[in-house]
């Protein structure tokens, strides 16, 4: 009898308690749990610098210039809500398109070109919201793939 | 005298793993309140299908509140500053793009005039990040 609780006191004795461990670990677990979702999300958009040579004009004349303008596009107050801003009307190139149909137009632009052809340059007017330009060119962009955001350096 | 002892002993509660969680607790809050600060003060633009930009050690994050104050790297800077700042933590970090958090209620003007001044300190891609709105 007396040996007996002798050799289970000393098997206690020797044994780690990992039980600080376990609760540090899954305290650390839940951490990462509630940070990981907060993954950042966001377009690319190249700057062509100043110094840049122009390009030749028979490429110019390729090039497609997304305009947003107040007079057709009055989206200065930021949204109330989610979705495009209504009755908006953009021009790609000199073609007035409205935002509901600027996916398919874009698409139907870019569907022959490809690689390093697919470049659509943004030129919106300074004054407008940062958020609906942002619904704009995501709108311009979702059926093209590997679409390069390009943005116009002279106002 | 024993047996009177042990069931004393085991009557104190073992307080060691609850200060354990506690300070690792603390310590993680006082590492991301800063953090978190800035981020609630920006209200990132919602879109539908923003692009995944996964975080990396080579971001410089430029932050626009809406009031027009620039953060690098939840940092304020000056406007005047933000070359200098871009160049120095670029310098740290080796090759790096620039990535802006510019808030909703801004004007594209605003945030162009930045995009502007981030290619003039050398930078030719910035990302732009947004939200993706909820329920699409």
């Amino acid at each position: 009898m007396g040996a007996q609780s002798q050799d289970s006191g000393g098997g206690y004795a020797s044994e780690i308690n990992i039980t600080p461990l376990v609760d540090v670990v899954l305290v650390l677990l839940i951490i990462f749990m509630v940070i990981v979702p907060v993954m950042m999300r966001g377009y690319d958009v190249s700057i062509p610098g100043e110094a840049q040579v122009a390009p030749p004009t028979d490429e110019r004349a390729e090039q497609i210039v997304l305009h947003i303008e107040d007079a057709s596009c009055s989206i200065v107050e930021p949204p109330q809500g989610p979705g495009l801003p209504a009755g908006c009307v953009v021009h790609i190139n000199d073609t007035p398109v409205t935002v509901e149909r600027l996916a398919g137009e874009v698409a139907a632009v870019y569907a022959e070109r490809s690689g390093d052809d697919r470049v659509l340059f943004l030129a919106a007017q300074p004054a407008l919201n940062y958020e609906y330009v942002m619904r704009i060119l995501d709108a311009a962009r979702s059926q093209v793939q590997d679409l390069k955001i390009g943005l116009v350096t002279a106002g | 005298m024993q047996r009177i002892k042990n069931p004393k002993m085991n009557s104190t509660i073992n307080v060691t793993p609850l200060v354990d969680v506690v300070l690792v607790l603390l310590i993680i809050f006082m590492v991301i309140a800063p953090r978190l600060n800035l981020d609630q003060a920006i209200t990132l633009p919602e879109t539908q299908r923003p692009p995944d930009k996964p975080q990396t050690e080579r971001q410089i994050v430029v932050s626009i509140t809406a009031d027009g104050q620039l953060h690098v790297n939840d940092q304020p800077v000056g406007r005047e500053q933000l070359p200098q700042e871009l160049l120095a933590q670029a310098a740290a970090i080796g090759e790096a793009q620039v990535v802006i958090k510019g808030d909703a209620r801004l004007s594209f003007g605003h945030v162009q005039k930045t995009m502007f001044e981030i290619e003039a300190a050398g930078f030719k891609d910035v990302g732009l990040i947004a939200r993706q709105s909820e329920g699409s």
